[in-house]
Formats: C-alpha cells, structure tokens, sequence
C-alpha cells in the first residue's frame, strides 16, 4: 500500500514537472536566446551579449545589419511604435466607452436590455477571422483608406466589449442599497454616482483597460486584415519576418514585451483582487 | 405645525408581480407618529412594513395618498431632499471610505466646514462608543462596530425622525439586547423620534412606546406594547405577539360573565371588563395566555381546563407544559418555577388541571374582518 502511494506521488510530482516545463520551456528558451550572440543561427550558443537589446533601444547599430535580414532595425521600431499608437488609442476608447455601456446597463431599465447584452457578448464568441473579414470589406465599402485609423477603429469593435464584460461584473457584486444610502445622506444622483459608483466600479475600469491594452498589443489576425500595406503593428511585423528567418533583435524584443505584460497582468489582478 | 412629526393619509402602494398581477402592499395606511416616540412596525415578511417605512424615507412613490414630515408634504420629493435618515438593514456602509469619511458623508454633501465637520464627526462617534476609530475601513470593524457607524452615519445631519429597517437582525441575541437598550437611551437623548422595523415580536415589546402590528398592508392594531400584549384586537395580533391559547366558538351571556362554547366542547368563562363583548350566538374567540394559567387541585373553585402532558420545558425562569385536551386541542401553559413541586406530580401523573381567572380571557372578533368594523 505505502509503497504504491509512494510512486503515485513521485509520478504526479514529475507529471507537474513536465506539465510546467511543456507550458514555460518555450517561453524560457526565447529569453535565453535574447542573450545569444551568435547573429545568424540562434540554436547555436556562442557567448552571452546584451547587443540585441542595445540594438532595439539605438545604442548599437551594427551587428546584424547585413543581407540576410530584409527588415532593418529601424522597421521593427516602427512597428512597435505602431503598436503603442494604437494601444494607447484603443484601450482610451474602449475604456470610455464600454465603461459607459457597463454603467447605463447597470443603471437603467430599458426594452431590449437583454437582448442588447447578448449584442455586446457576441464580438468576443465570434471567429477573429470572421471579424477581421467584415471589418475589411465594411471599410473598402465605405472607402476608407486603410491604415492606424481602421485599425484603433477595428479594434475598438471588439475592445469595448471586453472592457464592457469586466467592469458589468464588477458592477453586479456591488451592493445596491449604497445608492440609497447615499441619497437617503442627502446625495443627488450624479454626487452618488461621483462618489458611490464610480469608486466602487473603479478597480473594474482599471483591470477592463489594463485587458483591452494587453489584447491590443497581442492582436495579428484581426489587425492584419485592417491595417493596409503600409501599417505595420509588432505581431503583424514579427509574423512576416518567420517567413525569411528570425532576426536576434526579435528575441529581446519579446523578452522585454514578456516583462511588460507581466507587469500589466499583475497589476490587473491587483486591482481585481483589491476588494472595493 | 401639528404635533405629528410624520402623518401618512390614505397611503397606498401596490407592486406589479412578475408572473403578472398586483400585490398590494400598503392598503389605504393611515398613521400618525408621535413627536420623539419610539415607534416599531411589526409583521411578517410581506406585511407592508419595509414599504411603509420606504413610503416615509421616499424609495417608495406612493401610488395614492399623502406623506407629511413635520407638518409638510413631501409626498413627490426624492429621498435626498426629505429631512429623515435611515439605517439599513446590512448597515450600507461605503466599502471604499473609511469610518470618519462615512459617518461625515452627510455633511460633506451638505457642504459644512471643515472644522465643524470633524467635530460632529468625532461626537457622533463618541456617542455610539466609538470614538477615534475614524481611519478605520468598514470592513475592519466587527458587526456590531458596523452597526454603530451606520446608526452614526444617520444621526450626524441631525434628521427630524430617524427610520431603523431590521438594523439588529444580523447580530448575535446578547449584541441584539444590548444594542435594544442602547437604541432606546439614543432615542431618548436624541429627542427624535425613531421608527423601528422588525418581524421579531420579543424585540418590539422591549424597545416601543407604541407598535403598529402590520398584516396584508393594513395596520392591525397601533397601542402601546402592553395593550397590543394585553388587549389584542384580533386573532392575528393574538397570535403574532405573544404565543396563544385561542379558542374560537359561539358567545352565550351567563349570569355577569360570556361562555364560549367551542365546537370541541370546551366551555371558556370570559369576564369581558372592558374590551369588545359579543352578543348572544356571535362568532367570537377567547384568548388565554399561557402565563395566565396556573396548576389546581380537584377541588378548585372558578374555570378550569383539563389537559394530557405531552412534555414539560424548563427553561430557568418558568416551566413551559404542553399538552392537549381530550379533543386534542394543543395547550401551552407557563408555570412559575416556585411551583416546582406541583409541576413535578403532574408531569408524574401525565395529566393536569388547568385553573385561570375568567378577568384575565380577552375576548376577540373572530377575524380581521370583523376587527375592522369594530374600528369603523
């Protein structure tokens, strides 16, 4: 007996091994290389280096620049400029936006309430693909030129409704009988909704916001269809560079966006956890 | 003014139900509440009385009907601008302020200066024992701590009439009694008057002046504690405040005093001094209390009703004995501690004889219906 429960625990104890080491291998294996200064082949360990980080931040602009590479360093920062433009505008956007929908939800009784809701599920159940179709054909039709502008525009589509979902479920555990205590104070409804609700949905907008910025960042196949010939965000940049080969740079640059949405996530749950 | 902080006319509210249909919660309510008394609505859940008590801070639109505080209709004002502070139920206390920053929200609403704001804050909290704990967060404080801030938080803005909805219902039975007595000493510092919320009937016979019995959105019976105890006007109050020996049958005179004969066979004898009398042949039922019996002997003179001991309670004050008579009619008596002895042989024997002095049977309409046309 004792000694058959000896192995279920050894073998569930490597199972978690393994079970880690499938999920964070990859992850560690690229931080690694971010360290590597072989230029050309990145399974090849040749010496630790920070040049690929120099690189990105323009302290050193010689290494890799050679025939291999297509991209130019200058293209990649770019396009992380790119990315941080429409980050920084989609999640303000949506931010604002779905918060606003969340309260007015939350407030009023309206014919079709329900069903609005259902309206407000449906973009985050729908195929990215599917989404990134009908945004491209609507803005062709409407003859918008493509570019930063249908792309903050294109995600907000669906951003307003992950900002909508997190800051409505903080709403729900809020206790309604505040509001009456508050007018029975002397409140009026926009000095309870200044100092009552909004406070209380407060950790709800800042975790709605610190989601929308993350799936911004991360988006490739919606943004793709949207962003025109010129644009480029870092995920479409990056997924157009696997075709010719990885440049280092690549390997610091998601070293450096591992730590950041690290940070973002963490201080997401901060807040989320943070009991109003 | 008149001397009435609150008069209601004719208040009447009904809710629409979900499933379709109406519920009437307030039927036409007429009430009138006393310059610093201490008022408490009882009833069972869905009697009317959180309505009422909303009628008065204005959650509740009355659908006909007038709402008078201190002499003016506020009948179509919002809750924010009617002079009365309510403490709720689960206390409703601001999660993200802390206990100085709840208890002055009325005053910084009302915009008073800094200074006299800290003051009122720290002597509200003095005069509910909590002086100091300002910086604290709700969520830090026990439950009781909690109810305190919220009794402080009502009081601060120093409001014509203070409403109190179940505001002891979540604390433990030795903080509810403590926490009765305290109200009571406020409300009687304060010099305001309270409205108090409750279903629990032991804690509206401690702390009220006067206590409105609710039932299907009628007020039952309004009097003081004693009288609503002694002097029911129905069955429903009988049997709501207090527990009760009912007995329903048909009156007939007898010499100066009425006998109810019930279908059971029993005879109650009934002195009737004061109170309602039946005439000959009415529908009317007798209310004996159990504390209003007492253990006899074979021989005894006056009433008695004999009964089968099912089981004797001790619960240290008293002996609660219940019991059935032959019919099977279901009898509590309460019998004091003193009488050990006698207690003792009857539970030996199974059986008692039940003795009780015709005076003390209070007589009553045999239902609601005819209550209300004996107050008509």
């Amino acid at each position: 007996m004792g000694s058959l429960r000896n192995v279920g625990v050894v073998g569930l104890f490597g199972y978690t091994i393994l079970f880690f080491t499938f999920i964070y291998l990859p992850i560690v294996l690229i931080v690694a290389y971010s360290f590597n200064s072989d230029p050309i082949n990145m399974m090849n360990w040749s010496g630790f280096t920070f040049d690929w980080y120099r690189q990105i931040f323009g302290l050193k602009n010689t290494v890799s620049e050679n025939a291999l590479y297509i991209e130019s360093t200058e293209q990649l920062l770019n396009a992380l400029r790119n990315s941080l433009t429409v980050a920084a505008f989609t999640t303000t956007i949506a931010t604002v936006l779905g918060t606003a929908t969340a309260l007015g939800l939350y407030r009023f009784n309206f014919l079709g309430k329900k069903f609005y809701r259902v309206l407000l599920f449906a973009p985050m159940l729908m195929p990215d693909i599917v989404l990134g179709i009908a945004l491209l054909i609507f803005f062709v039709g409407a003859d918008v030129s493509l570019g930063l502008k249908t792309i903050i525009i294109g995600q907000c589509s669906f951003l307003i409704s992950y900002v909508f979902i997190v800051v409505s479920a903080r709403l729900a555990g809020m206790d309604r009988s505040l509001e009456n205590a508050s007018a029975d104070l002397g409140a009026d409804e926009w000095t309870t909704f200044r100092r009552i609700i909004l406070p209380q949905a407060m950790p709800g907008v800042i975790g709605g916001a610190l989601l929308a910025f993350i799936i911004s960042m991360d988006d490739l196949v919606i943004t793709y269809f949207i962003s025109g010939v010129d644009t480029q965000t870092l995920p479409i940049f990056i997924f157009g560079m696997l075709r010719r080969g990885i440049k280092p740079e690549i390997n610091a640059i998601a070293t450096l966006m591992l730590l950041f949405s690290f940070a973002v996530a963490s201080l997401g749950l901060y807040f989320r956890s943070r009991r109003g | 003014m008149g001397t009435h902080i609150v008069q209601l006319e004719r208040a009447t509210k009904a809710f629409a139900l979900p499933e379709g249909g109406t519920i009437t919660a307030l039927h036409g309510i007429d009430l009138d509440v006393e310059r610093n008394e201490f008022l408490t609505l009882l009833g069972p859940s869905g009697c009317g009385k959180t309505t009422l008590l909303h009628a008065i801070s204005g959650f509740v639109q009355l659908d006909a009907g007038k709402v008078r505080i201190d002499g003016d209709d506020v009948s179509d004002r919002p809750p924010h601008r009617r002079p009365v502070n309510t403490v709720f139920q689960n206390y409703a206390l601001f999660p993200h302020m802390n206990v100085g920053n709840n208890v002055g929200y009325a005053l910084d609403i009302a915009g008073t200066e800094r200074k006299e704001r800290n003051q009122r804050v720290g002597a509200a909290l003095e005069l509910v024992g909590l002086a100091g704990l300002e910086n604290r967060l709700p969520r830090q404080l026990s439950g009781g701590q909690q109810q305190r801030v919220a009794l402080a938080r009502a009081i601060i803005a120093r409001p014509k009439l203070l409403l109190l909805d179940e505001p002891l219902s979540a604390l433990d039975r030795n903080l509810r009694q403590a926490m009765q007595i305290e109200l009571k000493t406020l409300q009687a510092e304060l010099g305001i008057s309270f409205i108090f919320v409750t279903h629990d009937q032991e804690e509206a016979l401690t702390m009220s002046d006067r206590l409105a019995v609710l039932n299907k959105g009628v007020i039952q019976q309004i009097d003081t504690s004693r009288t609503v105890y002694d002097r029911p006007t129905n069955a429903f109050v009988a049997s709501f405040i207090g527990a009760s020996n009912l007995f329903e049958g048909t009156a007939a005179r007898s010499g100066g005093n009425t006998l109810i004969a019930t279908a059971d066979g029993l005879r109650i004898e009934a002195a009737c001094s004061g109170g309602w009398k039946p005439g000959d042949g009415a529908a009317a039922t007798a209310l004996i209390r159990p504390e209003q019996f007492s253990l006899v002997g074979p021989g005894a003179k006056g009433p008695t009703i004999g009964i089968d001991i099912e089981q004797v309670v001790f619960t240290g004050l008293n002996f609660q004995i219940h019991g059935h008579t032959p019919s099977g009619r279901r009898i509590v008596a309460i019998i004091a501690a003193v009488r050990q002895a006698d207690v003792a042989s009857a539970e030996a024997d199974g059986k008692a004889r039940l003795g009780y002095d015709p005076a003390a049977v209070h007589l009553l309409p045999d239902d609601g219906t005819a209550a209300a046309e004996m107050a008509a």
